[in-house]
């Protein structure tokens, strides 16, 4: 089995020959490959060939064609301020507090910002690895672009003092999902992840995200499956225990879950659908290899007999992690 | 058990309503209730409410927020100098500190606080260790805590403990909470408690402003 095929299995629920290894390394890449981590998230090229390289070291299963959460609020006219070793953020917000979002256009993502570079990156990781590695893509949930194109609080604080206004930032966040997360199929990734932080029940109670996120997820999802994703695949992060029901409503095919929620709580709520988690990121960082064989072998454990499962950390590795504790992740699906 | 007179001002409160708390908390001034009783029996009973109603599994900061945001509004309405710091509980400096700009953890525990009847000093976010030594030692604080949402900031929390040390302020407590920092522990960040939530974190300094951890 390769990689790609081992994937598929695993969303299937078929046999696999060991448990799919599927490490959020993003700016990690960078730091493996000995690159500045700003040159990273700018450049295409550069991106794809970190990536490439660390499949390379690790051996796990899937590269990400992914940046930052910021590429959409910098394609749509926010100003980012860049760090040489951090990810950006935004310093100053497309949308005032006061803003309409009628005004603003979907960025079309052959021209906006950083959005070539990573299609960039996504055609040049399908073409080098050949349909044999999963390729995946990233773009900003509905509810994390609305808190990027204005700022949380504002956001947060919109959503309770003026709802229609907030879902019509939430419509045009959606759209712009839509259309970068589209063309990123048509560049060449398997299937565009939605990253959707802000959606978290930390952030936002269970009825919002019912009511206000899930319409929006169902039509982001719906698309990407038209314009040929192989699988959805929505990561929200933290404690989603009250969330995690609603995934497949969503039409998400795999679903990750953070270490706030346990396996076996994770396996009750979403019996038919392909998990992906949980290890703790800050074991990456601080733990041993020892610690992190023995909390990913538990996992895969866990797993065993139910299959449908993709061994990962609930959300991004750090890029500052010790390399020696990803390949003690990767090993323990082999077994090892 | 809530004062009867208070329940109003509680109500509103905890539905996030900060226009009817400040009407309220005018109405209370207005027929002679005292500002320091407004707080202690009306600001802190909600935030005791909403403390009980926010497990680790249920809290979520769109809620916190709304409630956090009205209290705000009700503390600015009847202190607009801000809490002078003979009627404040004790004193806490708040930052996020150099290296993370992301402020709305901070800006959580802080609201908290406040609702809570603490005096407490933001320092903002991107803050240098020393900044926050020169405040904790300056407002003379009873504790220090410090914010993180990403792992690289993680070594400057470590350098706060040695530096409050080092200026002879080894009295002062250390708090960290947030994403980043809350997957760790008190002894890998060298502080003496981390929070899983705000209200954790304010449980723990009731306990330090009571005595029961001196």
């Amino acid at each position: 089995m390769n990689s790609l095929e081992r994937i598929k299995a695993a969303i299937a629920f078929a046999p696999v020959d060991r448990t799919p290894a599927v490490p959020q390394l993003f700016g990690h890449a960078a730091v493996l490959a000995g690159v500045v981590l700003s040159d990273y998230l700018r450049d295409g090229g550069l991106l794809a060939r970190c990536q490439i390289e660390a499949l390379q070291h690790y051996g796990h299963d899937l590269v990400f064609a992914f940046m930052d959460l910021c590429v959409e609020t910098e394609a749509v006219g926010s100003i980012l301020q860049y760090r040489e070793n951090q990810y950006p953020d935004v310093a100053s917000y497309v949308l005032s507090p006061a803003g309409d979002v009628s005004v603003l256009a979907v960025p079309d993502p052959a021209i906006a910002g950083r959005m070539p570079e990573l299609l960039r990156a996504a055609g040049i990781l399908r073409l080098e690895l050949d349909d044999t590695v999963l390729v995946a893509g990233c773009v900003a949930g509905p509810m994390t672009l609305a808190t990027q194109l204005i700022g949380i609080e504002t956001a947060l604080y919109l959503a309770a003092d003026d709802p229609a206004r907030f879902e019509k930032i939430l419509d045009f966040s959606a759209a712009v999902a839509i259309r970068y997360g589209t063309a990123q199929i048509e560049a060449g990734v398997h299937l565009p992840i939605v990253f959707d932080p802000s959606a978290s029940p930390a952030v936002v109670p269970p009825q919002f995200f019912r009511e206000l996120l899930l319409p929006r997820l169902q039509r982001v999802f719906a698309s990407f499956r038209q314009a040929g994703a192989l699988a959805n695949w929505l990561n929200t992060a933290g404690p989603t225990e009250t969330t995690l029901p609603y995934y497949p409503e969503a039409g998400a095919d795999i679903a990750n879950f953070d270490y706030y929620v346990e396996p076996q709580r994770a396996q009750q709520l979403l019996p038919r659908t392909c998990l992906d988690g949980n290890l703790k990121s800050l074991l990456f960082v601080e733990a041993s290899p020892d610690e992190v064989t023995a909390a990913a072998s538990r996992l895969v454990a866990a797993f065993a007999e139910r299959g449908g499962f993709l061994l990962s950390s609930g959300c991004e590795i750090p890029p500052e992690a010790k390399p020696e504790n990803i390949a003690a992740m990767v090993a323990a699906c082999r077994g090892g | 058990m809530i004062n009867p007179e208070m329940n109003k001002l509680v109500e509103v409160l905890l539905a996030g309503d900060h226009a009817a708390a400040l009407a309220e908390a005018r109405r209370l001034r207005a027929a002679g209730m005292a500002s320091e009783r407004i707080v202690t029996e009306g600001l802190e009973a909600a935030m005791q409410r909403l403390d009980d109603k926010c497990t680790v599994e249920s809290f979520n900061l769109l809620e916190i927020m709304l409630a956090g945001r009205a209290v705000s509004a009700v503390v600015n309405e009847l202190y607009p100098e801000g809490v002078p710091p003979e009627q404040g509980r004790d004193t806490f400096v708040i930052a996020t500190l150099e290296g993370d700009v992301h402020d709305l953890g901070k800006n959580i525990a802080k609201m908290v606080l406040i609702g809570k009847g603490y005096r407490v000093v933001d320092l903002g976010k991107d803050c240098p260790v020393e900044t926050l030594v020169n405040a904790a030692e300056r407002e003379h604080a009873h504790a220090v805590l410090v914010s993180g949402l990403i792992t690289p900031v993680i070594p400057q929390v470590r350098k706060v403990r040695p530096a409050l040390d080092k200026r002879g302020l080894g009295g002062i407590r250390v708090v960290a909470g947030g994403a980043a920092l809350k997957q760790s522990s008190a002894e890998a960040l060298n502080v003496d408690y981390v929070a899983e939530t705000a209200f954790d974190g304010a449980r723990y300094l009731d306990s330090v402003a009571r005595g029961a951890l001196s």
